[in-house]
């Protein structure tokens, strides 16, 4: 398996808080879950790696190459997608909040038919496509989101707190997409809260404390477990 | 005044009766305004949606001017202008004076400002989410901002519809830059003044009322483009 | 969007209705806004237009403003009353070839009260000393129009400099006056013309009149094409000679307003 994503002496600062990771990879295809406490900087995080933050310093690789400018940044921006804590959907309809990635990518109106349909079917919404985004409920949302995000068939897909305070009954629903979408060769990378869902999702877990990984970071080897006495150092 | 009621009347009338000159001053208002408003809108809402969402040294700076050029008296815009357009002037080649041209160049630069600094509320009291959600769908920053555009719709066209107000009730510049010609620059502010100035007050306030008339239909319109 | 085509066919309709309104030939004439109101050039104008199929743009404007329209070659031929003025202009080479008109006259309105007792005096100077004299209220155009600069030459003959509280400095055109002069119970100068319009809306009566030196002539100048090229010099000569014309100067005879004869030939 293959680095997709690796930082190398990566810094962040906003206001008081900064973020530092010296070393991490992301291989394709597996399932990552950033944890720790609020504050600790796994949202910050997961916009740096969807590059719509720029670090202080550090770098970002790609496949193996450095990113520069934002050009580039944008061309990969179409591969790296961020599903947000509290997802923003556009105010018209499903469909078409689902489409816009899709006609970015000039996608033909016939192929963006079925992908969304079959999308919303993943996530369970089948049908909803002429519905108004701002008539959903809050599950309805976050699954609208997810389904948005991977309609796009993105290499790297991001999750922000994904399943917070989603229903109990869809939350099974909702996992089994995203270990799917790992199977399918995606690398998905998942801030979470619940402490459980890491074992349910059967990823690799990078837990942050304070800006800064909880545990030491080898060079290629994920962090390992959740410790909660693990001090940062 | 006895003229009020009087003046009801005869604007009823006036109306009805498709007088032919008043029927030219209407056509003249709502074509230079029309025209002034798109060509203010597209300059001020690209204008605005950039200066909303920036952040550079001297922006305060550039919010205050535009605070400030929303107040311009019409009189004044009328008296450069003048001076831009006559023969006298850099710009007499153009042939611009005491044309519809001119007229509409003199609200473009009235409205520009008004068009801008609502845009600006719009867009900078956006919810931020906008950019960024269009942006990790793989949007270029300029399509980002189109999206952020038509998530604020309401808001822009509640911006051009200020500055339309604005234009098509002004009479400073229409006067100055216009001329008052019957049936080529006469609008229905400019008629309205003359009037005033012949002391026929009952057929300026009917003319007045003509005036607010066309307004409130050109905004039940642009409400029924809203709802869509 | 449906909303941008609806806008895009907007603009395009109106860039064409702005082109059609363009192609027709169009002359400018600056002239007072007495002349205007008269409502003389309403009937006066459409046949030039017609005979020679273009449009006469009237900017109608103070006398100082019309001349200065002339001067700068931002209007193709002027129509005002002002002699001297009128002579300067062509002195200094902006006009050619200035002709006489017509002319009306200027007369004392005043309140039927009359506190200064002017009624029935054929000497505007006389008069205006007089109400000097009552500090009857006076209401001034104030404006450099070519009643203002009539009435300032009848204070220079009377040799009166009228300052005060009765002299009021109104900076508006002769309708307004009117009225304000109305309101105020005072005296004011006007062209016969505007007080005949006005008639129905004033009861100042017409106190002073008849003095030679009240008379009123009118010029039409058309603006001179080696100061200014782009004057449609033609076009102008020919307007200058239709109201001098035996068409125009017979529209001018005949015309009434409230059944009065505004303005008078030279014979």
């Amino acid at each position: 398996m293959e680095p997709i994503l690796s930082i190398h002496n990566l810094e962040y600062r906003r206001g008081d808080f900064t973020l530092t990771v010296e070393n991490q990879t992301f291989l394709k295809g597996r399932i990552y879950c950033l944890t720790g406490p609020n504050g600790a900087g796994k949202s910050t995080l997961l916009h740096l790696l969807a590059l719509l933050l720029e670090p202080d310093r550090g770098e970002i690789l790609f496949e193996g190459t450095l990113l520069k400018g934002a050009a580039e940044r944008q061309r990969l921006r179409q591969r790296i997608t961020l599903v947000e804590q509290a997802p923003f959907l556009f105010d018209t309809t499903v469909y078409d909040n689902l489409a816009f990635g899709l006609r970015l990518r000039d996608v033909g109106s016939d192929l963006q038919r079925r992908r969304i349909a079959k999308a919303l079917q993943t996530v369970g919404l089948d049908g909803f496509e002429s519905r108004r985004a701002r008539a959903l409920s809050g599950g309805e949302i976050r699954r609208v989101a997810l389904a948005r995000a991977m309609v796009l068939r993105p290499v790297v897909l991001l999750l922000d707190e994904p399943t917070d305070g989603l229903d109990r009954r869809i939350l099974p629903l909702f996992e089994r997409c995203l270990t799917a979408l790992s199977d399918e060769g995606v690398t998905v990378i998942v801030a979470t809260h619940d402490a459980d869902q890491p074992g349910r999702l059967g990823g690799d877990i990078l837990r942050l404390d304070g800006g800064r990984p909880a545990s030491p970071a080898g060079a290629s080897a994920p962090a390992l477990s959740n410790e909660p006495t693990e001090k940062s150092s | 005044m006895g003229f009020l009621f009087e003046s009801f009347q005869h604007a009823i009338s006036l109306i009805l009766s498709f007088d032919r000159e008043v029927f030219n001053t209407v056509w003249t208002s709502l074509y230079t305004s029309t025209v002034a408003i798109l060509l203010a809108a597209a300059v001020g809402v690209p204008f605005g949606t950039f200066l909303g969402l920036g952040r550079f040294a001297g922006r305060r700076a550039v919010l205050t001017l535009l605070n400030t050029l929303m107040a311009l008296p019409t009189v004044v815009v009328g008296l450069v202008l003048f001076g831009l357009f006559s023969r006298q002037g850099p710009l007499g080649s153009w042939g611009f004076l005491f044309t519809p041209w001119a007229m509409i160049a003199g609200q473009m630069v009235l409205a520009t400002p008004i068009v801008a600094n609502y845009t600006v509320a719009a867009v900078a009291g956006a919810d931020p989410r906008i950019m960024t959600t269009a942006l990790t769908l793989g949007a270029s920053r300029l399509r980002a901002m189109r999206q952020l555009l038509l998530e604020t719709r309401f808001g822009i066209i509640a911006a051009i519809v200020a500055g339309f107000g604005r234009v098509i009730a002004e009479v400073g510049v229409a006067m100055m830059l216009g001329g008052n010609i019957r049936g080529y620059t006469r609008t229905m502010t400019t008629a309205i003044a003359l009037e005033t100035s012949k002391g026929e007050f009952a057929f300026g306030l009917a003319l007045g009322i003509v005036l607010l008339t066309v307004a409130l239909v050109v905004n039940l319109f642009l409400n029924l483009l809203q709802q869509r | 969007m449906k909303t941008v085509r609806i806008l895009a066919v907007l603009l395009t309709l109106s860039l064409f209705f702005g082109h059609t309104a363009l192609a027709a030939e169009r002359l400018r004439l600056a002239t007072t806004t007495s002349t205007e109101n008269s409502g003389l050039l309403s009937v006066l104008l459409p046949p030039f237009e017609k005979a020679h199929d273009c449009k006469v743009d009237v900017i109608a404007v103070g006398t100082g403003k019309a001349i200065k329209l002339g001067e700068t070659g931002d209007v193709d031929v002027i129509l005002v009353h002002a002699r001297a003025q009128e002579d300067r202009f062509v002195a200094e080479g902006y006009g050619v070839n200035r002709r006489d008109v017509m002319y009306n006259d200027f007369v004392i309105l005043g309140p039927t009260e009359d506190p200064a007792d002017i009624k029935g005096l054929t000497d505007g100077a006389e008069a205006l000393k007089k109400i000097a004299a009552a500090q009857a209220t006076f209401v001034s155009r104030g404006d450099e129009s070519g009643t203002h600069s009539k009435e300032k030459s009848l204070w220079k003959a009377a040799g009166i400099t009228p300052a005060g509280q009765w002299y009021l400095e109104a900076g508006r055109g002769m309708g307004e006056v009117i009225t304000m002069a109305t309101e105020r119970r005072g005296y004011t100068l006007a062209d016969r013309g505007t007080y005949i319009a006005y008639k129905s809306k004033t009861d100042l009566q017409v106190l002073t009149e008849g003095d030679k030196a009240l008379f009123n002539p009118y010029g039409v100048i058309p603006v001179n094409p080696k100061k200014h090229p782009h004057v449609k010099i033609e076009l102008a000569e020919a307007f200058a000679g239709y109201l001098t014309g035996a068409e125009g100067q017979s529209i001018i005879a005949n015309y009434r307003k409230n059944g009065e004869q505004l303005f008078f030939l030279y014979k």
